[in-house]
């Protein structure tokens, strides 16, 4: 698995444009207050309503185009730190790197009369503590998988889920964090579906693993955590389960063991219907979407209601720790996936995943984090999280959401929307963001 | 086995002391539950089985059971936590009758076929619709066919014995199937009645040690796939498909033994006997039977000792063990007479007859004769059947002696009470 390293983030929202960031890195790199040497570059966004701004740095990419398009071997990326190196000896000063850069990272430094890029300061940027309004951090941005990646894989190689599913690496990802002393439910669905159970006497997964019914996962986890936790034993109990059992036929049961708070771990993979048995629809399928059970003909144009917020629901059990996530911001999901577990040892703790499906949404298999992402950024799904002692907040706003089209254009089971059924799309992810907005003022009970 | 080889059977080592006590059938249930100690009983409330879990509760609740009681949601999620306990290792158990038993269906058809030692009363109720909530056997008839072992009791002292043999049962290696122990709504769920109270000690050391997942667990420290999909006709998968069954049924046969070697392990250690698979009661001269299930059986022995000294040469065959169904025991019974009347509380629509008769024409068969024989039904939703509805059924079943023509249809007996 790939390094991740450190890197200098800037958050657009905290910066007022002051520019002492380029001061101190004039200062640190130069030794004159020059700005326009400095190797950060704060530009005010042009067009923008209000006053925003826009930074020009070296990412430190990990396939730095400045690396590729030199012709002569004058950049390198660092394989221990990361950073992208700057070889004075070997530069012909063609320019080529500060075309190839998107970010504006390497640029002439006319005074110097070569290029210059950040490189850093050595691991201590002197622009991040210089900035007053905490705008810059200097971070290991994708950290986790550094420490992921040492942790032992509990599913076998080679499951068998579609073509881009993201399932598996949910899985996968999953497992890995909680570890092998865990009991793992997978309900009837696409995750049992891809062999994690195993087919005639054989296995998927390198924990206990079992089938319960699509209609009592929560009960059955709920009986094997009581008994280890009669005799003593620390044991993870951990479903993996698919929106239609649990917002559907299974949501007794789920109700049942949230109330009397039970300790697991209840984490529902969201595609938005039974997409193992042929796509059919269930309550967690968004409104106007194409299913095998609501499909578009003459008289029908997609599911003619709108989805159970199955996550919401489970706020008002006041759950332990409720959270939505997404696989397109893992740092996110991870984070509260450790938030989750610690919470399922003294309480219900629901992780409710947003999970696109390639099969069953009609969209090309390349296309699965783009399309979790666009449904982040167009406010379609929310990304928050819940504990009765600090309410609900959102973990990643979008204030300036795209429009919901930018969504719902990437998919096929969205193809029939007449204008109407797209403006009742867009009039409800409003709705909601509003309902979730006065959620997170109200949350808070203490 | 008949009454004398019963009272033969009795206590060789005298048991301790046994408190005296009255009880209800309910109570006697808990009470039977709580000498088994369980690690997990999960309930769900339903008339008439209410105050059986209400007396579990107690008892946890006032330290006399150290079990985890789980309130579930509905009986469908209260077999549920009994089904993951008992992977984990817990000795679990429940109660529950007609709707709620219609309700739990979807696990209940599954804890047999992974072999769970799960014990079960059921209370029993008759079906709804009509909306009833007296008593009948048509629950736990409905549901013969799903694969638990199901006994069914006459007194309540037997029910608080068979609750504890039930986990003995259960759980023998040989067996590792899940016992419904069925005791009459209304009749024996309501019905106050002397009962003596094992000592703990001798239970105890009749239970022996507990080993419920030794055949399929979900423990970290040993993993496995639980339940991973089995048959279809690729690979080894229906061959896979046909020992899981197979194994099934074995399970249910073996029952058959190990019901009759742990009544006679609870006569000799507690000094109480009853029959295991079938009761023949004054049968060994009989020239005719009439064959009974649980708590009416009172009514028919009574009956039957009144026509007795009215001269007629008529006897008792009573089931306790209904499944596996005791086809060899009730054939050596039925050797005996020459002709049948069988009561039933609860209904075989298809046949237009009672279950256990339904299901006693089979034996009847492989007796190799033909012998008369008639379907009566009686006592459906709290209905009684007393003592003079026993002497109708044993005249009209006389009649068929003397050549006259079993009806087609059963006779309902409460038709015009």
């Amino acid at each position: 698995m790939g390094r991740a390293y450190s890197t200098i983030a800037f958050d657009p929202a905290k910066c007022d444009g002051c520019g002492d960031c380029m001061t101190a890195c004039a200062q640190a790199k130069t030794g004159t207050d020059d700005i326009a040497r400095s190797r950060i570059q704060i530009y005010g966004r042009e067009g923008a309503p209000d006053k925003t701004f826009e930074l020009a740095l070296c990412r430190q990419c990990a396939d730095p185009k400045c690396v590729t398009v030199c012709p002569a071997g004058a950049l390198n990326k660092d394989s221990t730190s990361g950073v992208i190196g700057w070889d004075a000896s070997k530069c012909v000063d063609c320019l080529l790197c500060t075309v190839g850069c998107a970010y504006a990272g390497i640029a002439l430094d006319e005074t110097a009369g070569h290029v210059s890029k950040c490189d850093t300061c050595d691991g201590n940027p002197a622009c991040v503590p210089a900035c007053p309004h905490g705008a810059l951090k200097y971070v290991t941005t994708a950290n986790i998988y550094n420490e992921v990646g040492d942790w032992e894989d509990l599913f076998a190689p080679g499951l068998a889920g579609c073509q881009g599913c993201n399932t598996e690496l949910l899985m996968r990802h999953t497992l890995r964090r909680v570890g092998p002393d865990t009991v793992l439910a997978t309900p009837p669905g696409c995750v049992p579906g891809m062999g994690s159970v195993g087919f005639n006497g054989t296995t998927g997964t390198k924990v206990p693993v079992f089938h319960p019914l699509l209609t009592n996962t929560a009960a059955m986890l709920a009986g094997i955590k009581r008994q280890y936790k009669r005799v003593g034993r620390d044991v993870q109990a951990l479903a993996i389960a698919g929106d239609g059992g649990a917002s559907d036929v299974g949501f007794q049961s789920l109700s049942g063991a949230a109330e009397r708070g039970e300790q697991m771990l209840f984490m529902v993979v969201d595609n938005e219907g039974y997409m193992n048995t042929g796509m059919q629809r269930s309550s967690c399928t968004p409104y106007g979407a194409w299913t095998s059970t609501t499909p578009v003909g003459e008289t029908s144009r997609g599911k003619t209601q709108d989805a159970k917020n199955l996550p919401l629901i489970m706020v008002n059990h006041r759950c332990a720790y409720v959270a939505t996530a997404s696989t397109a911001y893992m740092e996110d999901l991870y984070e509260k996936l450790d938030k989750a577990i610690a919470a399922s040892k003294t309480g219900f703790a629901y992780l409710h995943v947003y999970s696109p499906c390639t099969t069953g949404w009609r969209f090309p298999s390349n296309l699965n984090m783009e399309v979790a992402r666009k449904a982040v950024e167009t406010n379609f799904v929310m990304l928050w999280e819940y504990t009765p002692q600090d309410g609900l907040h959102f973990t990643k706003p979008v204030d300036d959401p795209l429009p919901v089209t930018d969504y719902l254009k990437a998919m096929g089971r969205f193809r029939h929307l007449s204008s109407e059924q797209v403006e009742h799309i867009q009039k409800k992810v409003v709705e909601n963001q509003k309902f979730v907005e006065r959620m997170t003022e109200h949350a808070h009970v203490g | 086995m008949t009454t004398a080889t019963l009272e033969k059977a009795a206590a060789t080592e005298a048991p301790r002391k046994q408190k005296v006590i009255l009880a209800e059938g309910n109570e006697a249930a808990a009470l039977g539950v709580a000498l088994a100690r369980p690690d997990m009983v999960s309930v769900y409330p339903i008339t008439p089985q209410s105050s059986l879990v209400e007396h579990l509760a107690k008892l946890i609740a006032d330290g006399h059971m150290d079990a985890d009681i789980v309130d579930a949601e509905g009986e469908h999620s209260v077999l549920s936590v009994l089904q993951g306990g008992a992977l984990a290792g817990a000795r679990t158990y429940t109660a529950t009758c007609g709707p709620g038993l219609a309700f739990m269906f979807e696990p209940y058809f599954r804890t047999p076929g992974m072999r769970l030692p799960i014990v079960l009363t059921i209370v029993t109720r008759d079906g709804i619709t009509p909306q009833s909530v007296w008593g009948g056997h048509q629950d736990a008839m409905t549901v013969r066919e799903a694969g638990w072992i199901q006994v069914y009791c006459e007194s309540v002292q037997e029910v608080l014995d068979t609750t504890v043999m039930a986990f003995k049962i259960a759980e023998h290696h040989d067996v590792m199937l899940p016992v419904n122990v069925c005791l009459d709504g209304n009749y024996l769920s309501y019905g106050a009645s002397r009962v003596e109270l094992p000592d703990p000690a001798d239970v105890d050391a009749f239970m022996g040690d507990k080993d419920v997942n030794w055949h399929v667990a979900l423990d970290p420290l040993r993993p496995m796939a639980v339940d991973p999909l089995t048959g279809g006709t690729t690979g080894k998968g229906p061959q896979t498909f046909v020992r899981y069954r197979k194994g099934q049924c074995s399970g249910m046969q073996n029952a058959l033994r190990v019901i009759e070697e742990v009544h006679a392990d609870w006569a000799k250690r507690i000094g109480r006997s009853f029959a295991p698979l079938v009761e023949e009661y004054r049968l060994d001269d009989a020239d005719f039977a009439i064959m009974t299930l649980g708590s009416m059986s009172g009514a028919a022995k009574d009956a039957i000792d009144e026509a007795r000294d009215a001269g007629k040469k008529v006897g008792l065959i009573k089931i306790k063990t209904f499944s596996p169904f005791p086809v060899e025991a009730l054939k050596q019974a039925l050797a005996k007479v020459k002709a049948l009347g069988v009561i039933d509380r609860s209904v075989a629509f298809r046949w237009n007859c009672g279950p256990m008769y339904q299901e006693t024409l089979g034996v009847l068969y492989r007796l190799g004769r033909f012998m008369p024989s008639m379907s009566f039904i009686g006592g459906l939703a709290g209905a009684d059947i007393t003592i003079p509805h026993v002497h109708r059924v044993i005249a009209e079943t006389e009649a068929l002696l003397n050549g006259a023509v079993a009806p087609t249809e059963p006779v309902w007996l409460n038709e015009k009470d």
